[in-house]
Formats: C-alpha cells, sequence, structure tokens
C-alpha cells in the first residue's frame, strides 16, 4: 500500500512538472494570452478604461502584422475596482486559467504590490503603467514597471538642492498620505546625506485647510527654503497663508505640483516655485501616430499613463515575439528567457519616449527641474541620475 | 523669551492665528446654540447651510464683477454677495425646518436629530454633485496684504474676521436681551405651550430663530472661503468643531458660544505650540475638550445665565 502511494504521488508530482512545460506551449488554434489589470468599475474606473484601451491598440497592431508565427495574442482584461482584495482572485485567474505570458498592470501601486509575487511566481512578465511607489520592483525579477518611481524626483532632488542650488537648510512640510509622506523621507534622508540640514519637520493631515501653526514654527527657525512636496490642494493653502505670515522663502515641490489647477487656486503665488517632475521627452512619430491612432478610434484623448500601457504591452509583445519558437504544431515560448529580453530593455521607442529598464527592473527616467513663470510651467534644468551621481543633460 | 521658551513675536503670532479660528467657530456655534436652546435639538444640517450660502455668495460674486478689477466695485460687489448669502442661507435653514424637523417635533428626540444627518448627507452630496469637489477660491474683495504689529503679521481678512465676528455677536446679544422678538424667543425657550398662551407665535419665532442663525452661518461660511477656499464638505469639520465650541461655552447659551469658540480656537493653536501635541492629533484636541467637558462639567464653562437660554 504504502509503495503504491509513493508512486502515485510521483506520478503527480511528474504531472505537476509537466504542467510548468505546459504553461509554456500554446496548441495549434489555440492563442497567447497577456492581460490588463485595473480598474474598470468604481472611482477610479476612467484610470483603467484609458489603459486598456491603449493595451487593446498594442494588441490588434501586434495581430494585424502577423502575432506569432501565425499564432494570435489575446487580451484578458480583469478588473481590480482598484482595491487589494480584488487583485487577488484576479491574477490567480491569469495566472492558473489563462496562463498569460505578460501583464500591464496593475494601476494602483496598493494592488501592484499585492499581486507582484503571485505574478513572479507564476512567472509573468509584469509592466505596471502607473504604479509609483519605490518599492514595486524589488519583488521580483518578473516585477517591472515603466513610470517613474516616486523616490527618483526625491532623491535627484536632495542631491540638486544641497550641490547644485547649494542650500544649507529647509523645512520640509508634508501631509500625511503615502506620496508626500515618502517623497518628505527620501528627499530629508538623501538631503542630509549631501551634508545639508533639515531644519523643521512639519506635518498636517490629508484635508487640512489651515497650516498657519506649523508656518509659524517653520518660520520661526528661519529657513533658507521650504520644500512642499503635496498636491496642490494644500499646496496652494500653504503658498497663500506663508506669504500671510510673511515667510519669504525659496518653495520647493514635487510632480504634485504639476496640475494646473494650482494656478487657479493660488495664482501668481505659484510663480517661482521650483519643482520635479519626469523630463519632457522630445515629441516623437511613435507617439503623435498612437495619440491619432487613439483619439480616432476611441475618441478620446490618451493620459500619460496611456502611454505608458501602450508601451508596457509592445515590450510584452516584442519579447514573446523575440522568444517564441515552433515545436510541431504548437509554439513554445520560455518564459526565464522572455524575462531576460524585456529586462534588456534598452531606449524602446516608445511612445512615452525612450524606454530603458535599470537592473532593478525600475525605468530609467531622467528628471526634470520646473518652474513656474506667469503661470505657465516652464523646465530649466535636466538631470539623470547614474548609481551616485548627478548628471545634467544639455 | 518667555514662560515657555518661544519668542514673543512668534507667541503673539500664534495669538493672532487663534483668535481668528476661534472667532471663525464661535460664528458658527451661535446658530447650533440657537436652535439647540429653543427646540433642545441639535442641527447637524448646520454646516451643510453654511456651504450653500458660501456657494451662493461665491457665484452671484464672480458674476457681478471681476474680482481682480479691486476698487470700491468690487467692495460693493462683495457687500451685496454676503447679504444675498445670508438670505438663501436663511431661506435654506427655515425650509430644512418646515419639512425635515417641524413635522417630527412631537416624535422622540432621537428621531429629529437622524433626519438632520440626513438633510446633512443629502446637501453635500448634492453640493458635489452640482458644483463639483473641487475646491474654488474665493477672491479677497481687498488688497489683503499682510500687516505687520510687534513682528508678527496680521491679514486685513483677519482682522475683518474678528470685526464681523464681535459686531455680529454683541447685536444678536442686545437683539435678544433688548426686543421685542428677543422677550418672544427667550420666552419660547423657556416653554413653548405657555408662550403661545401669551400670544406668540412660537413656529414664526421658530423660524426666525433658524433664519437668524443660518444668515450668521453664511457670513461665517465666506470669512472661511476667502482663507480656505470653497468646497462641498467645507461645512463639516467647521460644523463639527462649533458644535464642540458651543458645548463647551454651555449649549444654549449665546455668550458661553461665543466664548466657547474662542476658547477652542486657542486651545487648537496652544496645544500644538506648548503642549507639544503632534500636529497630526491637532483635531483630537477639539474632542478630548469635549470628552472632558461632558465628564466635569456638561453645563459648559458658562453657567450663570441660565435663564437668557435662546
Amino acid at each position: 500500500m504504502k509503495k503504491l502511494m509513493v508512486f502515485l504521488f510521483s506520478l503527480m508530482l511528474l504531472f505537476t512538472i509537466g504542467c510548468g512545460k505546459e504553461g509554456e506551449m500554446i496548441k495549434s488554434g489555440d492563442t497567447v494570452k497577456i492581460a490588463f489589470m485595473g480598474p474598470m468599475t468604481g472611482d477610479a474606473a476612467n484610470y483603467g478604461k484609458l489603459m486598456s484601451q491603449a493595451v487593446k491598440i498594442a494588441v490588434d497592431e501586434f495581430n494585424a502584422t502577423g502575432g506569432v508565427n501565425g499564432f494570435k495574442v489575446q487580451l484578458i482584461i480583469e478588473d481590480d475596482e482598484g482595491k487589494v482584495e480584488k487583485g487577488d482572485p484576479a491574477i490567480e485567474k491569469l495566472a492558473g486559467v489563462d496562463k498569460v505570458f505578460g501583464l500591464v498592470g496593475a494601476v494602483f501601486s496598493s494592488v501592484s504590490l499585492q499581486v507582484a509575487p503571485k505574478a513572479e511566481a507564476a512567472k509573468i512578465v509584469m509592466i505596471s503603467p502607473s504604479s509609483t511607489h519605490k518599492d514595486l520592483p524589488s519583488k521580483g525579477a518578473f516585477i517591472f514597471r515603466d513610470v517613474m518611481s516616486d523616490a527618483l524626483q526625491a532623491v535627484v532632488f536632495g542631491k540638486y538642492l544641497a550641490t547644485v542650488e547649494k542650500i544649507k537648510n529647509v523645512a520640509i512640510l508634508y501631509v500625511k498620505n503615502e506620496y508626500s509622506q515618502g517623497l518628505a523621507k527620501d528627499f530629508k534622508t538623501q538631503f542630509e546625506k549631501e551634508g545639508g540640514k533639515v531644519i523643521a519637520e512639519e506635518t498636517a493631515l490629508q484635508g487640512d485647510k489651515d497650516f498657519k501653526t506649523q508656518l509659524t514654527k517653520i518660520k520661526g527657525t528661519n529657513p533658507e527654503a521650504l520644500y512642499i512636496p503635496n498636491y496642490v490642494a494644500e499646496i496652494a493653502q500653504i503658498l497663500e497663508q506663508a506669504k500671510q505670515l510673511g515667510l519669504k522663502v525659496k518653495i520647493y515641490s514635487a510632480d504634485g505640483f504639476s496640475n494646473p489647477q494650482i494656478f487657479d487656486l493660488a495664482g501668481d503665488l505659484a510663480n517661482g516655485v521650483i519643482f520635479t517632475q519626469a523630463a519632457q521627452q522630445p515629441a516623437s512619430k511613435t507617439r503623435t501616430d498612437f495619440e491619432a491612432k487613439y483619439q480616432s478610434r476611441w475618441s478620446d484623448k490618451p493620459d500619460a499613463f496611456s502611454l505608458n500601457a501602450y508601451d508596457g504591452a509592445r515590450i510584452i509583445l516584442n519579447a514573446i515575439k523575440a522568444v517564441a519558437q515552433k515545436s510541431g504544431d504548437s509554439l513554445l515560448i520560455n518564459r526565464d528567457k522572455m524575462r531576460e529580453i524585456v529586462a534588456k530593455t534598452k531606449d524602446f521607442d516608445g511612445a512615452s519616449g525612450k524606454i530603458t529598464f535599470a537592473t532593478d527592473r525600475d525605468l530609467i527616467s531622467n528628471i526634470g527641474i520646473y518652474t513656474v513663470e506667469k503661470k505657465k510651467y516652464k523646465q530649466i534644468k535636466m538631470f539623470q541620475l547614474d548609481g551616485e551621481k548627478l548628471i545634467e543633460i544639455k | 523669551m518667555n514662560l515657555f521658551n518661544i519668542p514673543s513675536n512668534e507667541l503673539l503670532q500664534h495669538l493672532i492665528n487663534g483668535l481668528t479660528l476661534g472667532a471663525i467657530y464661535s460664528l458658527i456655534a451661535l446658530g447650533y446654540t440657537m436652535v439647540y436652546g429653543i427646540l433642545k435639538f441639535i442641527n447637524f444640517a448646520h454646516g451643510e447651510i453654511l456651504m450653500i450660502g458660501t456657494y451662493a455668495g461665491y457665484y452671484l460674486f464672480n458674476i457681478l464683477c471681476n474680482p481682480a478689477d479691486g476698487g470700491i466695485r468690487v467692495m460693493l460687489a462683495f457687500i451685496l454677495s454676503m447679504i444675498f448669502a445670508m438670505f438663501v442661507s436663511a431661506f435654506f435653514g427655515v425650509t430644512i425646518e418646515r419639512i425635515a424637523y417641524r413635522p417630527l417635533r412631537k416624535a422622540p428626540r432621537l428621531a429629529p436629530l437622524l433626519s438632520a444627518i440626513g438633510v446633512s448627507i443629502i446637501l453635500m452630496n448634492l453640493a458635489a454633485l452640482f458644483f463639483g469637489t473641487k475646491s474654488k477660491k474665493f477672491d479677497y474683495p481687498f488688497n489683503n496684504s499682510t500687516i505687520m504689529i510687534g513682528g508678527a503679521s496680521i491679514t486685513p481678512n483677519q482682522i475683518m474676521i474678528l470685526i464681523v465676528g464681535l459686531i455680529l455677536m454683541i447685536s444678536l446679544k442686545l437683539f435678544i436681551d433688548k426686543s421685542r422678538l428677543g422677550k418672544a424667543m427667550r420666552a419660547t425657550s423657556q416653554n413653548q405651550s405657555v408662550a403661545s398662551l401669551m400670544g406668540i407665535n412660537v413656529n414664526f419665532i421658530i423660524s426666525l430663530t433658524f433664519a437668524i442663525g443660518s444668515a450668521l452661518a453664511a457670513v461665517a461660511g465666506i470669512l472661511i472661503a476667502m482663507e480656505f477656499k470653497v468646497y462641498p464638505t467645507i461645512g463639516q469639520m467647521a460644523g463639527l468643531k462649533a458644535f464642540i465650541a458651543a458645548v463647551v461655552g454651555g449649549i444654549g447659551n449665546i455668550s458661553g458660544a461665543m466664548l466657547g469658540g474662542i476658547v477652542l480656537g486657542l486651545l487648537e493653536t496652544f496645544g500644538v505650540v506648548i503642549l507639544g501635541i503632534p500636529q497630526g492629533l491637532k483635531d483630537t484636541i477639539a474632542f478630548s475638550v469635549l470628552i472632558i467637558i461632558l465628564l466635569v462639567k456638561p453645563s459648559g464653562i458658562l453657567i450663570k445665565n441660565i435663564k437668557e437660554k435662546v
């Protein structure tokens, strides 16, 4: 009896190993599947809608040029409603039932962080078009993103202020949410590493309108500059109240400042603020072509994340094409080799610009230093981070 | 340097910040306290009445003039908008009382309270639907550049908040203490049936109370909006804080509401500065004060004029 059990278990084990192979084999008549995951219903549905439309264009273009050795690619769209708990069943289905090779998504950082370990275990190449949380790519060798990490701009800005603008001490006023808190923390670490000093660190709650107490305290410490990596609603209040309190210092911020609503809320006070954002990419043909196609097919304008989603899908599709091999009637796609191809992506001509993945699978991005002149954004400098060194790109 | 080891100009600055915050709380608290005094019920839709009035003022102000022009025309437009906002708020206050509270006047006390919370949620969501959830800037009708006093700064709007607050509070006090209608209000608050036997139209007095409280809320709303922008949930936190202010001063007591607002504004500011309470816990100060007052002195810090409840 015992021997029989051992035999049966060995058989099952063999079967599971066989399954691994089966997950890479596409039988004749089947399709090669890739997926998009994001909020398709609920409050944030518009994000998912815009991005999934971009991925659809990429897949259709790919199929129109012949697909992979005669095999068509099929797009599976999974709705996570932007919620962590919906991400779990979605990734289980994609990994277990659909056996997808690539995943564009998820949209929100919280969901991406949740599904990444499962994508990694199932060897699905995952490229998030919009999750900026700095920890995401470290979740596994199959996890990439083609959007700028939050940490990058804070690090670049910390170096920039200390070494280029030669600021000695700053005060920070940030709101307690993931975005602002993360930026403030990373900025502080970097700025102090470069010899600068953070002489006041004040916090507020999301939705606060009155920052006078914090600003009065900050004024008392007499800083050279004030760093406010928040969203525009808070920034507008801070700018106005800083002026009321007679706090006359240089104001620095992050890409939350890049929402033009700031000009309605803060008016002329926005002038002269310096902030970081992904550097402007020169207009490319890929981009104008994509935008025209998107507009005519969906009568909608693609947002920045849609450009990333389109590029991510194309990187995945190209990798599938590069590693796919015919074996008899079937198609064999080696997942590990596919991952290697994606990891080697360098100067890929994307709609969002040139895409290169760093060895940590994060997007190598140039950071622009922007300012506001007469209520208009203007890029004044551009930097690249090469290891520890800050290199200006002219 | 002084007792708290804070430079005196900074201390003065905190005092100004706290006083202006407190004056706004006081103005809103008056509405709560007046209604409570008469109906023994807390109008939780008060913050939303404030919000409606503020939007009304905002739209009229921007239709009448271009605030960027400055000058006397803008100032006139502002005063007109303020009066319009008061009327709109008063209208809403009276209508809400007529529709949502009056039918429940004889019902158990929990019923009108729930009705008020319902009205509050409806109004807030309608505002989000019609006006959008984005903040809108309410421009100053005058040049709001800072004035320096002894190393601390104060803006014309802050001075206006203090002066307008003071004028309105004093006139309300005089109205209630000296006028015939005020006397009728006091009578109604003490005993509705006896008041009506004396020939007082109780329903009219209650409507009047709602109208006055709501109009004051509109003024407070516009004063807040210039400092903090207009948005659909503007009445929520301000309303909650003002409610606490009203309780601190002894709910139902006009002078108490004024004092309670100022005390709360100062506590919030100095709690952070002197006691070193983390900024993130700022709102906790107000709620802790509420709990302490309810435990220790539920009648509020002002108890003497129990008779002049309104």
